[in-house]
C-alpha cells in the first residue's frame, strides 16, 4: 500500500506516493535522483547517507522516507547555493579533504550540523561531531582541518 | 523491504486506538533500531507501522514535583543537553551522550531504547538506580511499572500488545546524591556498551554513604541491579578500598555472555572495574566535585 | 627538502565529490536496468548435490537465474587457475557464488536468490592453517595438481606458495650469538573496508559488453571478463566512474562477468551492488591471516647475526594474487636490517575462508607488526634501548640484503632518526604512556603503463591515461607533471582515465605504482608535445628550437622575454592540419641485480625496487585494569624518494597510519571453526573514527632513487600503513610489560597479555 506524502529537498517539493517501507536513502537516490548521499553500510555505522531533516544530521538508510514528510531535508547536493561552493565545501577542497569522496557528503551534512549548533568548535568538538562519518582515506586529519578552516572563515 | 500500512495518529490517543485496532502493529519514533534491524536481515517490518515520531508533547524534559518527567520521544541529544538532567540525574546525562554517533542521538528517543530492551542500551542502568518509572497506556487505561519490571528478556519487554510507553518519570535523587554511568568503549565513537555500570550514591552528613545504587549494563538478558554491591556500600566511607570492595561484589548480578564483543571472562573482570569507576564518579559528584558528562570520557581508555 | 611540485594542486575531480554530484557505479541507472543479487554457499565446505532454481525462477519479476553451467566451464586465476566464476560441485568458503539472480527489484532478486534451493553434503572444513598444512588434513582442493599455473609457484597441496630466503649460516651464527630470542605471533584477517561496497552495472550492444565497475584494475577485469566468458578483449569495455576507495580490496577480477552474463542472458542491463556484510564475505581480497615463528641472534653490542623464520599464511579457498605473498613476507620477516646469516621459510595455506589477496602493502603490516615486536624483544635481551638497536643494524647505502641486493642510496636511518626525533622519544610521560618505535619497508613496483597527452586548439590539454584513480590522487596528480614539461598549469589539463578503451594498458590502482609507472609515461607523452610545440615556435619567433624555452604558457625565446608566442596560439594554429598529440609508455626502470641463488618460490620480490623506508613512532596510552589503548600521537617519517604531489602524499601517510592503528588495536575478523566470519558488518569489525586518530607529524626524508620513477620517486601509497601496528605494539609492551602476540592487539588481549590469561 503506498502513501501519499511530499518531500522538501533543498528546497523543492517533491510530491510522492511510497510504500511505508521505503527509507528515505532510497527515496533521495531512486525517485528523486540525489545520489550525492552514499549508502556504505546496513548498520548505520558510516554516515556516508547521512542527510540534514529540519537541520539535524540523520542516517538516511534508516529513516523512513514518510517520516520526513513534509519536512526539511538538506542533501550535500543542497550546500553549494547559485553555483557557489558552501563554505565547507571550499574549506574541503582546499585542504585535501577530498580523497575518494565517498565519504564526503556525509562528512559535509555531519560538518554542517556541528557548526550550525556550534559556529566555534574546538578540534575534538569537530572530531566527535565527525565520529558517526566513516573514511578510509584520509585519516581524518585534513576533514578536521576543513572544518576547523570553515569555521574560521565563516567567523573572520 | 515493503510494507503494508504507515499510520501517522495525530493524537496519543488516536495512536492508542490505532494500535488496539491493528493487532502486531509496531510503532516507530526514531527508527534507528526498528529500520536497521530489518536492514540487517534480523527481522522484517512490521505489516502496520504506528509512526509516532511527530506527535506533540511527548519530548518535554521537566521537573514536576521534584520528579523529572520525559516524554518518550525525548532523543538522546536533548537529554544529553538538558541543564536539569545534568543537574541532578546526571547519570542519564553521561548515558544519553555517548550512545551510537551524533545522528543517532539526534533521532534515537528515549522511549524507543526502552522498548528495544537491549541488555546494552546505554540508558537503562541509569533509570535503573533512578528508580524510574515508566508509563505505559494503551485504549483501555493507563499503568505505570518500575523500570527494571519493563525488560523480560534481550529484546523483549513486560508491555502488552497494544500498550505505548509515552513518559519516564524519574524520581529526584535525595540531597547529597551524585550518579554517574561508565560504559566500557573500545573507541570514542559508534560505539555500545561491552559492559556498564550506573551508580546512584547517596551521602550522610557524616560523609558516610546513606544509600547507594548500582546497576550494570550488558552481563545479563536484561539491565540489573547489583544488591550485593549496593548493600556493601551503604554505611561505609566511600574510600577507594570501601568503593573497590563493593565493586567487586556485582558479581552476584552479572552472568555475562561470550560474544564478538568480548568473551564472558573479561566482562566478569570489566564489570567489576567500570562499576568501580561509576561508584568512584557518583561519590565524587556527590561531595560536590564537578566530573564533566560523560563520565566515560573522563575515566576509560579511550579518554 | 626539495620537491619537485610545491605548488598547491586542487585535485580536478574535487569539486565533482563535495558537490555529490559525481557518480559512482552505484550510482549509474538505465533504461530497463535489472538488478542482481547472488546465492552464497552458506558453508565453508561441501560438496554440491544438486541445484533446484525451480521455485525461484517462479517468482513473478525473476528474468534469469545463471549458475555454473550456464557459462563457460573455465577455470581463472592469476597464478594458479583454481577457480570459476560460480561454484562448480564443491563450495569452498561461505561467499562462494552458488547461483547469480537477475530481477526487476534488488528486492526480488534477494528473494528469488534465497528460493534457490542447494542440497549439500557438508565437508570437513579446514579453518586453522596450521591444521591445513599438518600431515593427513582434509585437502580444499583435492584436484589441486591437475590446475595449471605459473612455472614459479611452489606447490603442495593445501600448500598453494612456498618460498624460502637462504643466506649464509644460520644455526651456526645462532650458535654463536650472545643471546638467541624466539617467539610467536599470529594476526588475524582483516580487510581494505573502502567505504564504497563494490558495484557493477553491465550493458551489452551487439556481442560487445561494456561493464562500469567500482574497480581498482580495469584491464584486469577486461581480461577476467573475456578469458571467463571467452570472448575476444576487444568486445569487453571497462569504464571506472568515481571509485569510493579500494586499498586492495578491489583489486583484481571480481563480478563483472558475473554481471556481464546476467546481462547477456536477459538481453537487459543487469546492476549489482554488494551490501556491506557481502563486502566483507565475498571478495577475494582481504588481508590474510598469518603466523610468524621468529628466532634471532644478537651480540651484546647490538649486532644482529641471524634470523630464522617460519611463516605460514592464509590463502583462503582460492589462489587470487596471493601467491606472491610467502616471498614478500618473507623479505618482510628479515626487515629493513643487515642481517648475515638468514633462512625464512613462508608458505600460503588453503583454508576454507574468503580468499586472500592484496590489500594495502600486502603480508606487511602483519609481519612487520611481528618483526618490529621481535626486534624490542631482542634489545631487551641484551639491555639495549630498542631505538638504539634498530640505529645499529638498519640499511644504509652500499649494504646487501638477504637476497643479496646492494642498496643504493637511501633513507632509512634518517627515517628512524627523524621519526624519534619529531616525537620526543626518551621524554618523560605518564606512567600509562609510552613510545613505540617501528621501522620497514617496501617496494615499487615498475612495469607497463601508457598514457597520450593532447593539446586543444584552445589552448587546453587532455591527458588520457590508462591509469586507475582510487581516491589517492595519483591520476589527479598526473597534470602537475605534464604541465611542468610543457610550461603550462595543472588546471589546464583534464583527464580522460577509467576507460579501457580510450587510455593504454595499465597495471591498475595497485602497488602504489601510479605516479611511478604512469607519471613516467605522461611525461614521455608531453615531451613528443613539447617537441612538436618547438617546432611550431621556431617558425612564430624564428628562432632554433634549442634556444626556445616553454614557460609561463608561452614559448619564448631564452633571454629575450619578449620575444614570446602564447602555447594556445600555437595550439590554435595547429588545429586541422596538425595534431599536438604525444604518446607514452617507457621502459620501466631497471632493476638492480640480486643473487638470490639460495632461494626458492622467486615470484620477482627477490628484488626490492626502489625501495621505501619507513619510521613510525606512537604514543599510546593503556589502560592497564582493561586493556583499552589510545594513540595519542603519532610522527613517520618516509622515505619515498622525491615528493611530486606534497597535499597527496600527505593525506597518504595520514590515511595509512590511521588504517595501521585499526589494523593494531581492533580491526580483526573472527572465524568460527565452521569457517564463518561472525562479525562481517561495521558495528563490530571496527575502524578508527574521526574521534579517534591522533595528530600525525610527517617528516619526508629526500633519497631520489636511480631505480626510482619520476624524478626519482618511489611509491608512496602502500608503506604508510607498514609499520605502525609494530610500533604501537612495541608502546602497549613498554606500558604494560606484557607482549600481546596476536593480532589485533584488542582491549580483551591487551587484558590477558598483561594479567596473565589466556585468550
Amino acid at each position: 500500500m503506498s502513501h501519499a506524502c511530499t518531500l522538501n529537498v533543498n528546497g523543492m517539493s517533491y510530491p510522492l506516493q511510497l510504500d511505508a517501507g521505503r527509507t528515505l536513502l532510497t527515496v533521495l537516490r531512486g525517485e528523486l535522483g540525489l545520489t550525492g548521499a552514499k549508502e556504505g553500510c546496513d548498520d548505520s555505522e558510516c554516515g556516508a547517507c547521512m542527510v540534514l531533516v529540519d537541520g539535524r544530521p540523520v542516517n538516511s538508510c534508516s529513516y523512513l522516507a514518510l517520516q520526513a514528510d513534509g519536512r526539511e531535508i538538506t542533501t550535500v547536493e543542497g550546500l553549494a547555493k547559485n553555483g557557489e561552493l558552501h563554505p565547507l565545501q571550499a574549506a574541503f577542497l582546499d585542504e585535501g579533504g577530498v580523497q575518494c569522496g565517498f565519504c564526503t557528503p556525509g562528512m559535509l551534512i555531519s560538518a554542517e550540523a556541528l557548526l550550525r549548533q556550534n559556529p566555534k568548535p574546538s578540534e575534538d568538538e569537530v572530531r566527535l561531531a565527525l565520529g558517526g562519518n566513516l573514511c578510509r582515506c584520509t585519516g581524518y586529519q585534513k576533514i578536521a582541518k576543513a572544518v576547523l578552516a570553515a569555521a574560521q572563515g565563516a567567523t573572520a | 523491504m515493503s510494507t503494508g500500512t504507515y499510520l501517522q495518529p495525530a493524537s496519543v490517543d488516536e495512536a492508542l486506538t490505532l494500535l488496539a485496532e491493528h493487532g502486531g502493529a509496531a510503532l516507530v519514533a526514531g527508527g534507528t533500531d526498528l529500520v536497521v534491524g530489518t536492514r540487517q536481515g534480523k527481522r522484517t517490518l512490521p505489516e502496520t507501522l504506528v509512526a509516532i515520531h511527530r506527535l506533540p508533547g511527548l519530548d518535554g524534559i521537566a521537573e514536576d514535583g521534584g520528579t523529572l518527567a520525559i516524554g518518550a520521544l525525548a532523543t538522546h541529544d536533548a537529554i544529553e543537553r538538558s541543564e536539569l538532567v545534568r543537574s541532578r540525574w546526571t547519570a542519564l546525562a553521561d548515558a544519553s551522550a555517548i550512545v551510537g554517533s551524533p545522528a543517532t542521538r539526534h533521532v534515537g528517543t528515549l522511549g524507543g531504547n526502552l522498548a528495544n530492551a537491549s541488555p546494552a542500551m546505554e540508558t537503562g542502568a541509569p533509570l535503573a538506580v533512578f528508580g524510574a518509572e515508566v508509563e505505559l497506556r494503551s485504549s483501555s487505561g493507563a499503568r505505570s511499572v518500575a523500570v527494571a519490571d519493563l525488560w523480560a528478556g534481550p529484546g523483549r519487554t513486560t508491555a502488552a500488545p497494544g500498550e505505548m510507553i509515552t513518559s519516564v518519570r524519574v524520581p529526584a535523587p535525595a540531597d547529597g546524591s551524585g550518579s554517574a554511568y561508565v560504559r566500557l568503549e573500545y573507541r570514542r565513537s559508534m560505539e555500545i556498551a561491552v559492559v556498564g555500570a550506573a551508580a546512584l550514591v547517596t551521602l550522610g552528613g557524616d560523609g558516610a554513604v546513606a544509600d547507594a545504587r548500582v546497576a550494570l549494563t550488558a552481563v545479563a538478558p536484561t539491565i540489573v541491579r547489583s544488591s550485593a554491591a549496593e548493600q556493601a556500600l551503604r554505611g561505609s566511607r566511600p574510600t577507594d578500598d570501601a568503593i573497590a570492595a563493593a565493586a567487586a561484589a556485582v558479581h552476584d548480578a552479572a552472568s555475562p555472555i561470550s560474544d564478538v564483543r568480548g568473551s564472558d571472562a573479561y566482562r566478569k573482570a570489566m564489570v567489576e572495574v567500570i562499576a568501580r569507576r561509576a561508584i568512584g564518579i557518583a561519590a565524587r559528584r556527590a561531595a560536590g566535585e564537578a566530573v564533566p558528562v560523560p563520565a566515560t570520557m573522563t575515566v576509560g581508555g579511550t579518554r | 627538502m626539495a620537491t619537485a611540485a610545491q605548488t598547491k594542486f586542487i585535485r580536478p575531480d574535487g569539486k565533482d565529490k563535495v558537490t555529490g554530484l559525481g557518480r559512482y557505479t552505484a550510482d549509474l541507472t538505465m533504461t530497463g536496468m535489472l538488478h542482481a543479487c547472488f546465492r552464497y554457499a552458506d558453508h565453508a565446505h561441501a560438496r554440491i548435490r544438486s541445484i533446484d532454481t525451480a521455485k525461484a525462477r517462479a517468482l513473478p519479476g525473476v528474468f534469469c537465474i545463471l549458475t555454473q553451467d550456464d557459462v563457460p566451464d573455465v577455470r581463472y586465476g592469476p597464478f594458479v587457475e583454481d577457480r570459476t566464476l560460480f561454484a562448480r560441485d564443491v563450495v569452498r568458503y561461505e561467499g562462494e557464488v552458488v547461483a547469480g539472480v537477475a530481477a526487476t527489484t534488488p528486492e526480488i532478486a534477494r528473494e528469488a536468490a534465497a528460493l534457490i534451493e542447494v542440497d549439500y553434503e557438508p565437508l570437513p572444513v579446514v579453518s586453522d592453517v596450521e591444521a591445513a598444512l599438518a600431515e593427513g588434513a582434509t585437502l580444499v582442493h583435492d584436484g589441486w595438481s591437475g590446475y595449471s599455473a605459473s612455472d614459479e609457484v611452489v606447490r603442495d597441496g593445501n600448500d598453494a606458495s612456498r618460498s624460502t630466503i637462504v643466506k649464509g649460516d644460520v644455526d651456526a651464527a645462532l650458535a654463536a650469538a650472545d643471546a638467541v630470542v624466539k617467539e610467536r605471533y599470529v594476526a588475524d584477517m582483516s580487510h581494505a573496508v573502502p567505504i564504497e561496497p563494490h558495484a557493477a552495472l553491465a550493458q551489452w550492444q551487439g556481442d560487445k559488453v561494456t561493464v562500469w565497475s567500482s574497480t581498482q584494475v580495469p584491464y584486469i577485469a577486461r581480461s577476467g571478463v573475456a578469458t571467463t566468458l571467452q570472448i575476444p578483449e576487444s568486445h569487453v569495455r571497462i569504464i571506472v566512474p568515481h571509485l569510493g576507495g579500494g586499498f586492495g580490496g578491489k583489486c583484481e577480477f571480481h563480478y563483472e562477468a558475473h554481471v556481464a552474463a546476467l546481462a547477456r542472458a536477459t538481453g537487459r542491463p543487469v546492476r549489482l551492488v554488494f551490501s556491506r556484510s557481502e563486502e566483507f564475505i565475498a571478495p577475494d581480497h582481504r588481508r590474510e591471516g598469518q603466523v610468524i615463528e621468529l628466532e634471532t641472534g644478537v651480540m651484546k653490542d647490538g649486532t644482529l647475526v641471524a634470523r630464522r623464520g617460519r611463516l605460514i599464511l592464509d590463502n583462503g579457498a582460492y589462489s587470487a594474487d596471493a601467491p606472491f605473498f610467502p616471498q614478500l613476507a618473507a623479505m618482510h620477516a628479515v626487515g629493513p636490517y643487515r642481517i648475515p646469516n638468514v633462512s625464512v621459510d613462508a608458505s600460503l595455506a588453503y583454508t576454507n575462508t574468503t580468499p586472500s589477496g592484496s590489500v594495502r602493502a600486502p603480508t606487511a603490516p602483519q609481519a612487520c607488526w611481528a618483526v618490529e615486536q621481535h626486534m624490542d624483544s631482542v634489545a631487551a635481551a641484551i639491555g639495549m634501548d630498542p631505538v638504539e638497536l634498530r640505529r645499529r643494524n638498519i640499511l644504509k647505502e652500499g649494504d646487501t640484503t638477504a637476497t643479496n641486493q646492494v642498496l643504493e642510496p637511501i633513507g632509512a636511518a634518517e627515517t628512524l632518526e627523524r621519526a624519534v626525533e619529531l616525537i620526543g622519544y626518551g621524554k618523560d610521560l605518564p606512567e600509562d604512556e609510552a613510545i613505540g618505535v617501528g621501522c620497514g619497508w617496501w617496494p615499487s613496483f615498475g612495469g607497463p603503463s601508457g598514457a597520450f597527452v593532447k593539446l586543444n586548439g584552445d589552448g587546453s590539454g587532455t591527458i588520457i591515461t590508462g591509469a586507475q584513480e582510487c581516491g589517492t590522487g595519483a591520476v589527479m596528480a598526473l597534470p602537475i607533471l605534464v604541465a611542468e614539461e610543457l610550461g603550462m598549469r595543472p588546471e589546464d589539463f583534464s583527464i580522460l582515465a577509467q576507460d579501457t578503451d580510450a587510455g593504454g594498458w595499465d597495471a591498475g590502482a595497485s602497488g602504489s605504482q601510479t605516479t611511478f609507472n604512469n607519471g613516467r609515461a605522461v611525461i614521455e607523452a608531453a615531451r613528443e608535445v613539447r617537441a612538436q610545440l618547438l617546432e611550431l615556435a621556431e617558425e612564430e619567433l624564428e628562432a632554433s628550437r634549442e634556444d626556445i624555452e616553454l614557460v609561463e604558457g608561452t614559448a619564448r625565446v631564452k633571454g629575450s622575454p619578449t620575444k614570446s608566442v602564447p602555447i594556445t596560439k600555437l595550439a590554435e594554429t595547429a588545429q586541422g592540419d596538425r595534431l599536438l598529440l604525444g604518446k607514452g609508455s617507457g621502459s620501466p626502470p631497471p632493476s638492480p641485480e640480486v643473487d638470490a641463488s639460495g632461494c626458492t618460490g622467486r615470484l620477482g620480490l627477490e628484488t626490492f625496487a626502489a625501495p621505501t623506508f619507513i619510521t613510525h613512532a606512537v604514543r599510546v596510552r593503556v589502560d592497564r585494569e582493561t586493556g583499552v589503548c589510545r594513540v595519542l600521537e603519532v610522527a613517520a617519517s618516509h622515505d619515498c624518494g622525491v615528493i611530486l604531489n606534497p597535499v597527496g602524499a600527505e593525506g597518504q601517510v595520514e590515511g595509512g597510519v590511521v588504517m595501521g592503528i585499526g589494523m593494531a588495536m581492533l580491526e580483526g575478523s573472527i572465524v568460527g571453526e565452521d569457517g564463518r566470519q561472525r562479525n562481517p558488518h561495521l558495528l563490530d569489525y571496527k575502524l578508527q573514527t574521526a574521534a579517534d586518530a591522533p595528530p600525525i607529524s610527517i617528516a619526508f626524508v629526500d633519497a631520489p632513487s636511480p631505480y626510482g620513477g619520476p624524478k626519482g620517486s618511489k611509491g608512496t601509497g602502500e608503506p604508510p600503513c607498514v609499520p605502525t601496528p609494530g610500533a604501537v605494539g612495541n608502546a602497549i609492551a613498554q606500558v604494560t610489560g606484557a607482549r600481546v602476540h596476536r593480532l589485533p592487539m584488542t582491549p580483551e588481549r591487551v587484558w590477558a597479555a598483561s594479567h596473565g590469561v589466556d585468550a
